[in-house]
């Protein structure tokens, strides 16, 4: 059956000698035979071609596993493989297809396991893993291994942000131009002056309330409850007699911050400068992001790495719909029931960047932000486009939105994200809503 | 490979010895799942689970570890949880009375005696290395999302070296290193380095059929009619848009009630009933009432 078609041309044989993994021995490839160490190394290969990245470790894995699991039928084979390889939901996707186009070309193995949404062919997934577009000597091993891919598609407002240096000499030519770029909305910058911004935004801090921690530290006396614990040891080192009371207190901690970011065409001017608030607030804050758009996509992993530049080309690769139309009630739903409600919006800060125009009816986006409300310790909604003249929160899903909002600012210029971090920060509800309708 | 002597090798031969031995211990586990745990059992590697709410991660652990006829240390993540909660603590008051105990009988107590196993309180992780055999115990790090990831580094590299120093007593080192699963309900993303380690596991909700099966198992004075019944409800309410779709744990629920309360199929009044049973969620329950009672008992269906 499969081992007719299981071996195209240019099977990495050599990839197998170098296996070493803790739960295979290092004489493993030899007794196992040649065959079981092709069979996964080639499946590997076509993995890491259609963009998942499988480590030499968990192929050496998967010859262990059809060591104990002799693949003599196709099942077998499909779940030593998707267990041995797979690390993530995410993967199953493109996974099924690659297995499906090597071991029977054309049988779609979703359909046996009663998946609604078969997976697509090879190659047109494109929640592949985004390579990073620079031309730096790579460290990692998956780096080495990443096959020839076009060319990565960039944010939609220009996210080419240069290296290093030139985004200091940025930030320091602006120091003379900062005080009207301060005020200048994100929507009226130039592609230049919009990359200086995104630089200096990085660097906002974003901090949130406190709360306390399940954790507790020492205490002065007579605050917080006796440590039995601390006591009972300086006590055993004074001879066993208890001479003093050592007392402790919970912690404080931060709260959560979540970033919900609208990316959809109407909000594209602002796009550039709030994703770069996002990377800041995930690379300093250990915020959460999320982009949505007409689907909601976490980019927390994307936007965690240092590099802006590197960070905002790959959040553009894992998002698949930049500038498209807006589906609030829809994606708020998906956050809800995906992360929300799972412990990740549990008394968190959650930040709605959106102008509030949706295509979704204005009730379903009350009845999503009312579970949202349940959850959250603050809603906080930035929309850009409160500072404009005469603006009224009239939009249909901004008004069914507004009543479950702790905070209503606008974001729209250098100046005005002050406001957002305020209200991030501020202790309790109801700071600034309606503050001010002009700059 | 030889053939080893290990109990549990020659026990699961291969993937059906094990399906079939949870068969016995009623756990019904499908070919996916009973290849994952195999795997854990015999390569053996940590077994990372995912899956909505209530499609019985915890009680593959559970059930694996009846299988094995070994004991299930479990461990509930938490934010903020540490080595003292997790590996082992001395019990301090304890000691204290002993010095007290020493004192009052005008006899001395030394160091190496206060700090003899004796006074030492055992954590799950602790207990599942030390765990004597002749087969390993089960270790169930249940939601590892929700501890720290400082946590997370700090419990993989207990399981990587299988040892763990406690300085006062020296280096226990595991005989029979545990069979780890986690799970974990994706609140935040694990590291890398976790799921580079573990074999990966997503369980799908269980189809109608299956679902009756595994009702009849957990249930046994139910009768075949209302598990089927109760199956096919469950199969409609997850075909709506709910919030929080009900599970296995849900529909064992819902079949427990409905048996307790004397009814032996599914009708109208029935359901009327015993909503709270298997919609956990007041919108919820609001947009099935609309659909309507007697169309989730299947009355419409005839």
């Amino acid at each position: 059956m499969w081992s007719g078609r299981a071996e195209p041309a240019g099977w990495p044989v050599q990839r197998v000698d170098d296996l070493r993994t803790p739960a295979s021995p290092t004489d493993f490839v030899a007794s196992a035979g040649p065959r079981v160490g092709d069979l996964a190394g080639g499946l590997a290969l076509a993995l890491l071609r259609a963009g998942i990245a499988v480590g030499p470790d968990r192929i050496g894995r998967l010859a262990s596993a059809l060591v104990l699991i002799p693949p003599e039928r196709r099942i077998q084979l499909y779940w030593a493989a998707r267990l041995a390889l797979i690390a993530d939901r995410a993967q199953l996707p493109v996974f099924d297809a690659v297995f499906a186009a090597i071991f029977d070309g054309r049988l779609d193995p979703a359909d046996t396991r009663g998946e609604a949404n078969a997976p697509p062919a090879i190659g047109s997934e494109p929640r592949t893993r985004p390579t990073p577009p620079d031309d730096r000597p790579n460290d990692g091993a998956t780096g080495a291994t990443e096959p020839n891919r076009p060319p990565t598609p960039t944010p939609p407002a220009g996210g080419d942000t240069d290296p290093d240096a030139t985004q200091r000499n940025g930030i320091l030519a602006m120091a003379s131009a900062e005080q009207r770029l301060h005020h200048t909305s994100f929507a009226d910058l130039s592609p230049q002056e919009a990359e200086q911004v995104s630089a200096l935004v990085q660097h906002i801090v974003l901090s949130t309330p406190s709360r306390r921690s399940r954790r507790s530290r020492p205490a002065s006396r007579s605050v917080g409850e006796v440590d039995i614990r601390r006591t009972v040891k300086a006590a055993q080192r004074g001879g066993g007699d208890v001479t003093t009371l050592l007392r402790r207190r919970r912690r404080r901690s931060r709260r959560r911050l979540v970033l919900l970011c609208d990316v959809s065409a109407s909000m594209e001017p602002y796009t550039r400068v709030f994703l770069s608030l996002l990377q800041g607030a995930v690379s300093q804050a250990q915020a959460e992001a999320f982009v949505f758009s007409t689907g909601l996509t976490r980019l927390t992993r994307q936007l965690a790495i240092r590099d802006p530049g590197q960070a905002l080309a790959r959040a553009a690769a894992a998002a698949p719909d930049w500038a498209g139309g807006t589906r609030l009630a829809q994606s708020l739903r998906a956050f809800v029931d995906d992360y929300g409600r799972r412990g990740l919006a549990h008394g968190a800060v959650m930040v709605v960047l959106s102008d509030g125009w949706s295509l979704d009816e204005p009730d379903q986006v009350a009845q999503q932000m009312g579970r949202l409300r349940r959850l959250a310790f603050r809603i906080i909604w930035v929309n850009p486009r409160k500072a404009a003249a005469g603006f009224a929160p009239l939009v249909g899903g901004m008004a069914a939105a507004l009543p479950f909002c702790d905070a209503f600012v606008s974001g729209h210029s250098l100046a005005s994200l002050d406001e957002v971090a305020a209200a991030i920060g501020a202790e309790s509800a109801q700071i600034s809503r309606n503050s001010r309708r002009n700059d | 490979m030889q053939p080893s002597p290990d109990p549990v090798a020659t026990a699961f031969p291969d993937v059906d010895a094990l399906t079939a031995a949870l068969d016995k211990n009623d756990y019904l586990a499908d070919v996916g799942l009973a290849t994952a745990l195999f795997l854990a059992v015999r390569l053996p590697q940590p077994l990372l689970l995912e899956g909505e709410p209530g499609v019985g991660k915890t009680e593959a652990a559970k059930a694996l570890a009846a299988v094995l006829d070994t004991p299930l240390y479990r461990l509930q993540c938490y934010e903020g949880i540490d080595s003292a909660e997790a590996l082992y603590e001395w019990n301090h008051p304890r000691q204290l009375l002993g010095i007290r105990l020493a004192e009052s009988r005008h006899s001395e107590i030394d160091e190496d005696e206060l700090f003899s196993p004796k006074y030492l309180l055992r954590r799950p992780l602790l207990q599942a290395l030390e765990h004597p055999g002749p087969r390993p115990a089960v270790l169930l790090l249940d939601e590892i999302d929700r501890a720290d990831a400082e946590f997370e580094a700090f419990t993989l590299q207990l399981l990587a070296e299988s040892a763990v120093t406690i300085p006062e007593l020296g280096t226990v080192r595991a005989i029979h290193p545990p069979i780890v699963v986690l799970t974990s309900n994706r609140t935040r993303d694990l590291h890398d380095a976790l799921t580079r380690r573990c074999i990966y596991h997503w369980i799908d909700y269980p189809d109608a059929e299956r679902t009756a099966e595994i009702v009849r198992r957990r249930v046994p004075a139910s009768t075949q009619r209302l598990a089927v019944d109760t199956a096919a409800g469950i199969s409609r309410l997850r075909s709506m848009d709910l919030i929080k779709p009900p599970g296995i744990a849900e529909a064992i629920d819902w079949v427990a009630a409905l048996t307790l309360l004397g009814l032996d199929r599914l009708d109208e009044r029935a359901v009327e009933a015993t909503w709270g049973s298997v919609l956990k969620n007041r919108e919820d329950v609001d947009v099935v009432r609309a659909r309507g009672a007697g169309w989730l008992a299947g009355a419409t269906r005839g």
